[in-house]
């Protein structure tokens, strides 16, 4: 039995239930706090800081970027705006959505018990954990914001500072709306359904805003800010009505806070505490299964479409009835992952190639979904072993379906890239050479990721961290290279899309390193299992 | 008893005229999930210094009706009152107290520490006295620095059962108390329920155990989440409405 040092004396001194609360919470961050490693923390944050500096000199001197052409300038005056307010919108609807679901505050279970059960106001005692939690993300969307900033403005008119404070209080905004809807959503108990219509009403007014060239959404306004420097007039000032508007959001989160639904609160807590354990042994398959969970993310009772009868290959048809019985959110999901990266692609061309960084990585979200079934091969030894075949054959067939569905996507990202830039030809070009390739780094690399045994290194965190990372660092290279390739080069069209094509080599060596990490990695469990 | 600063004893409910009013009534109370009646149309009320034994199978919809009582869930039909309040509202907090099945503890707190944070949050002024009485009545001594991961499945149960009472209420709920107890600890979970009881609160407590239904004055069963038995705990009859293993020999 431990002993710990008591912090009777500041909660019995206090005066009334609340200063109590606050008394407990300030001798819990103190305990917190000196039960830390400091030097283990400084080490982390220096080794972050040179991390960040090296990749930051690294690509403003790799960039050599040049004045982007007028007309470039203008398009993106003008559509600019209303392309990131749906992106804008697209994050308020997933906001909204969490919120409906008790979200984003992550509770603990005995707050809950204890604190929010006590006869204190619940507005008081959740305000901080809101402010916690918005404190980091607007923290970390501000300097997301000005390193892209720090790129932009050397393509574009505006002088370095207006672009990197633009898009650093871009940035730190969109955070503020999405939590704020999000904690509106929970604090006046929006019903899941009223929250995605509001969420798609939004999406669909920013559209609107692009097809008719209009600047009406509060999300397009946002995207004002993120083109501040390019705009004038009432553009600048719809600029600042959306911020306005989206710490008005956020005010009248906090305002309702207490109004949140205990027993969603309860549910939160229970599936919190085990993704953070998850997540602190890096077990990102445990993490991803806990937050479908938390998102009431189940399959299909009836699928979308029956399959026929037919044993000709099993693990090809299990594979299509798992993706036939997805729930109409992960279809979205998955879909709206495919655009973003053909919009994102665009923005590296039009904007700075460090947008091609993005690509690889958000796909990868969707490479894991469409390599759930594969995962559960692992989740599940005993019934793997009981088959009629090796562990590595069953598991490389299991890789046709989803190969074949995220070469679909990557059709979406590219049809996407073709609509929304100025160069359809240039889009579908790269598209048409690098999506079979890309496909199977991204599938492997999924793959890779989904059977992960966190506790095989337990002993060497290190090492587990490299096993953790490397598929998503090979998801990252594996969307950058043929992009960045392709913008790299000089001439026209044709040059560039034999560049790109130049790429598939590499992408085809990362994809065949997957499938050979995979059959080693089962092929041991195997013989281990044995 | 009375007032809020006294640990551990009841307070009274009262109406906004001063009479005295059920201090927990439930009428036409319903809570279903998809489809799925877990509680349905579920009427009782209690009245101040009873004790209720919560009976019915597992699944029944006891842990439900106790969870809408104590504001966790919100009801789909019908209606509940704690104390004329509606659960969750700020004097319904202060008027129950609940004692979930599974205990929950503050990893970095300390069980006394516990304690006296529950007791301040109820603005108990001095409960040093009644948590060293709770302490080594429930055989905790010695386990007072103790965090939540130290302790035993025994010893988290009594130490959630302590957190239950080191603060004034009106209406005690308890899921399964004595899960967990070793006997003479279940004795004086008993001395402790009688002595709320003479203090003038309602305890509610869902049970299979016939211990604990013969020592309640009322007995109310849920079946298939509806009301199907309320008044006196008679075996006879408790025996025509449920299957012996239910109800472990009642």
């Amino acid at each position: 039995m431990s002993v710990v040092d008591r912090s009777a004396g500041t909660v019995l001194a206090a005066p009334d239930p609340v200063a109590a609360m606050k008394a407990m919470r300030r001798a819990r961050r103190r305990r917190y706090v000196a039960r830390a490693d400091v030097m283990e923390v400084l080490y982390r944050v220096y080794l972050g800081a040179i991390a960040a500096l090296f990749i930051l000199a690294f690509l403003a001197g790799a960039l050599h970027e040049v004045p982007a052409d007028p007309s470039s300038v203008d398009g993106i005056r003008a559509h600019g705006p209303a392309v990131i307010g749906i992106a804008v919108a697209l994050l308020v609807y997933a906001g909204l959505r969490a919120g409906a679901r008790g979200g984003p505050l992550a509770i603990e279970a005995a707050e809950v018990r204890y604190t929010l059960l006590a006869p204190v106001s619940r507005r008081t005692a959740l305000r901080p954990a809101a402010l916690a939690q918005l404190r980091i993300a607007t923290i970390s969307g501000a300097v997301f914001g000005a390193v892209v900033g720090n790129f932009v403005f050397r393509r574009f008119p505006g002088t370095g500072v207006e672009w990197i404070g633009s898009l650093a209080a871009f940035g730190a905004l969109v955070p503020v709306a999405v939590l704020g809807s999000a904690l509106v959503a929970s604090g006046r108990r929006l019903r899941p359904g009223l929250a995605a219509i509001l969420g798609v009403a939004l999406i669909a007014w920013s559209a609107l805003d692009l097809a008719l060239g209009w600047s009406s959404s509060p999300a397009t306004w946002l995207g004002e800010l993120a083109t501040l420097p390019l705009q004038s007039g009432a553009q600048a000032w719809l600029a600042a009505v959306g911020a306005a508007v989206a710490l008005t959001v956020l005010a009248a989160g906090l305002l309702g806070l207490g109004g949140l639904r205990l027993e969603e609160a309860r549910r939160r807590a229970e599936l919190v505490a085990e993704m953070r354990f998850s997540a602190s042994v890096q077990d990102l398959r445990t993490v991803i299964l806990l937050r479908r969970q938390l998102a009431s993310e189940h399959p299909r009772r009836r699928p979308w479409l029956r399959l026929g009868a037919g044993s000709a290959n099993p693990v090809w048809r299990r594979d299509w009835q798992s993706y036939l019985r997805w729930p109409a959110v992960r279809v979205a999901r998955v879909v709206v992952v495919a655009i973003a990266a053909g919009g994102l692609a665009v923005g590296g061309f039009d904007l700075t190639p460090v947008l091609f960084a993005l690509p690889g990585p958000l796909l990868l979200v969707a490479a894991l979904d469409l390599i759930e079934p594969l995962a559960q091969e692992s989740d599940h030894p005993t019934r793997r072993l009981l088959l009629p075949f090796t562990a590595s054959a069953l598991i490389r067939r299991h890789l046709y379906a989803a190969f074949a569905t995220m070469a679909l996507v990557l059709a979406i990202a590219t049809a996407t890239a073709a609509l929304a830039g100025g160069d359809p030809g240039l889009a579908l070009g790269v598209g048409a050479v690098v999506f079979l390739p890309l496909a199977a780094v991204l599938v492997c690399a999924a793959a890779v990721s989904a059977t992960n045994d966190p506790y095989e290194f337990i002993l060497s965190p290190q090492l587990a961290q490299t096993a953790n990372l490397a598929p998503i660092v090979v998801a990252l290279i594996a969307g950058f290279l043929p992009l960045f390739v392709a913008w790299k080069v000089e001439g026209g069209n044709g040059a560039r899309v034999s560049a790109a094509f130049g790429t598939d080599l590499i992408l085809v060596i990362l994809a065949f390193v997957g499938i050979g990490v995979l059959a080693w990695r089962f092929n041991k469990r195997e013989k281990e299992a044995l | 008893m009375s007032g809020g600063n006294g640990a551990g004893g009841a307070i009274a409910a009262t109406s906004g005229g001063g009479g005295a009013v059920p201090v927990l009534s439930a009428h036409g109370l319903g809570r279903s999930y998809d489809g799925y009646i877990a509680l349905g149309s579920f009427t009782v009320e209690v009245e101040a210094g009873e004790f209720v034994a919560l009976i019915g199978p597992n699944g029944a919809g006891k842990t439900t009706f106790l969870n809408l009582a104590a504001g966790l869930l919100d009801p789909t039909a019908g209606g509940i009152e704690v104390a004329g309040e509606v659960p969750g509202s700020l004097a319904a907090r202060s008027a129950l107290s609940y004692l979930p099945d599974s205990p929950v503890f503050y990893e970095d707190l300390s069980v006394v520490e516990h304690l006296e944070y529950v007791a301040a949050l109820h603005g108990v002024v001095d409960p040093s006295a009644r948590i060293d009485e709770l302490i080594s009545r429930l055989g905790l001594d010695g386990w007072e620095d103790a965090l939540g991961a130290e302790l035993s499945k025994g010893m988290k149960q009594k130490a959630s059962i302590a957190l239950a009472l080191v603060r004034p209420f009106a209406v005690l709920l308890a899921d399964e108390p004595l899960d967990g107890l070793d006997p003479p600890s279940r004795e004086v979970l008993f001395d402790l329920l009688a002595e709320t009881r003479a203090a003038g609160a309602a305890i509610v407590v869902s049970t299979h155990r016939p211990d604990v239904i013969a020592a309640a004055g009322r007995c109310v069963a849920i079946r298939d989440g509806r009301l199907a038995y309320d008044g006196a705990p008679d075996p006879k009859i408790l025996i025509e409405l449920f299957d012996r293993s239910e109800l472990e020999g009642a």
